[in-house]
């Protein structure tokens, strides 16, 4: 007579762990971050950072702004590097054209039709000449978007398309209107 | 004679495998999404912050927000914002702050509030003595993609009149 042997199938409980999964889910769905946050520093135009160093006395000093319009984006303050031969003539009262027009080659049609690329290749020409300046005014008119204000410091903070991070003016001031 | 043989046994383990699968992966998924911040966005079709390239962290104060429709100030709102025809748009509107509650570029019951706060808070900062209750003048601005810059503008001046002189715009990190 043979005896019939048992087999001993172990069976795990997963219950408390199950329990412990779905009180946790929920708390982790609760505290969990999607999206992440970051912030943007800026002073009000009276309270700027520290001026840079004094410049070479031949060298006419920076004081960088961008005039940001429905029209594209104006550079002012560094006609020294954009016009070396010297800036176009203008009629008085009339507006200075757009140094960085829409892509569109009217007015803009949202954040992308700004030539964002340019604008950088443009004040990477600035930082070349002037390496210690790193203050920028935004001079945005009245019905431009926050959005492409925004877009705006972000190209101005740094440039990335030569594949290495490189600061160009880091430090916004907004000013009022658009001259 | 009818066959008498034992039922088969119903079927009572419940195999719950691939709930257990499933719910690992989540479990590893969303400790990895887990953060404490102090500071709380609340995304409405009237709140929608623009994208930057910005790595900086947020850090607490006072926290102003400027949707479509109101601004907040530490969850407190303050005042409706209304839209009005473009001039430069016809047949499009702009937001923009009532005309009765501007008085010049000061958004009059915005600026109260804000000077409220920053009167609390300096007073905060002497009675403690401590570096880390020092009133800073900093200031939390969480602004909707489409707002106008006349706006921006009004509430910054206005924050700017109430003391509050160092801007945080709060955004979105990405790629921009």
């Amino acid at each position: 007579m043979s005896l019939r042997r048992r087999s001993k199938d172990a069976v795990l409980d997963l219950t408390p762990i199950m329990n412990l999964v779905t009180i946790l889910i929920p708390f982790l769905i609760m505290a969990a971050e999607f999206v992440q946050l970051a912030v943007i520093d800026s002073t009000l135009p009276a309270i700027g950072p520290p001026s840079a160093p004094e410049e070479e006395p031949d060298k006419p000093p920076l004081s960088l702004s961008l005039a940001i319009t429905e029209m594209g984006v104006t550079v002012l303050g560094a006609d020294a590097v954009l016009f070396p031969d010297g800036a176009p003539e203008m009629e008085e009262g009339d507006a200075r054209p757009p140094t960085i027009p829409c892509n569109s080659g009217s007015v803009c049609k949202g954040v992308n039709d700004y030539d964002w690329d340019k604008l950088a290749l443009k004040l990477g020409e600035i930082k070349d000449e002037y390496p210690d300046d790193e203050n920028v005014i935004l001079v945005p008119a009245n019905n431009i978007r926050y959005e492409i204000i925004v877009k705006t410091m972000d190209t101005s903070r740094d440039d990335k398309s030569s594949g290495t991070l490189r600061t160009l003016f880091p430090y916004v001031v907004i000013a009022g209107g658009a001259m | 004679m009818a066959k008498s043989g034992r039922r088969p046994e119903a079927a009572t383990d419940l195999n719950i495998n691939s709930m257990m699968d499933m719910m690992t992966i989540i479990l590893v998924f969303l400790l990895k999404s887990y953060a404490t911040s102090d500071i709380s966005v609340k995304p409405n079709e009237s709140l929608q912050l623009p994208t930057s390239t910005s790595l900086k962290d947020p850090e607490l104060a006072v926290n102003l927000v400027a949707s479509k429709t109101v601004l907040v100030v530490d969850g407190v709102p303050v005042l409706n914002l209304t839209k009005v025809p473009d001039e430069e748009n016809p047949g499009k509107t702009i937001i923009a702050v009532p005309e009765d509650e501007l008085r010049g570029q000061v958004v009059t019951q915005l600026y109260d509030h804000l000077l409220e706060k920053a009167e609390a808070a300096k007073t905060l900062g002497e009675q403690t003595g401590s570096a880390d209750f020092e009133f800073k003048g900093e200031i939390l601005m969480q602004i909707d993609s489409d707002m106008p810059f006349s706006v921006v503008r009004q509430v910054m001046y206005t924050a700017g009149q109430a003391q509050f002189g160092k801007f945080r715009f709060i955004v979105y990190k990405g790629e921009g």
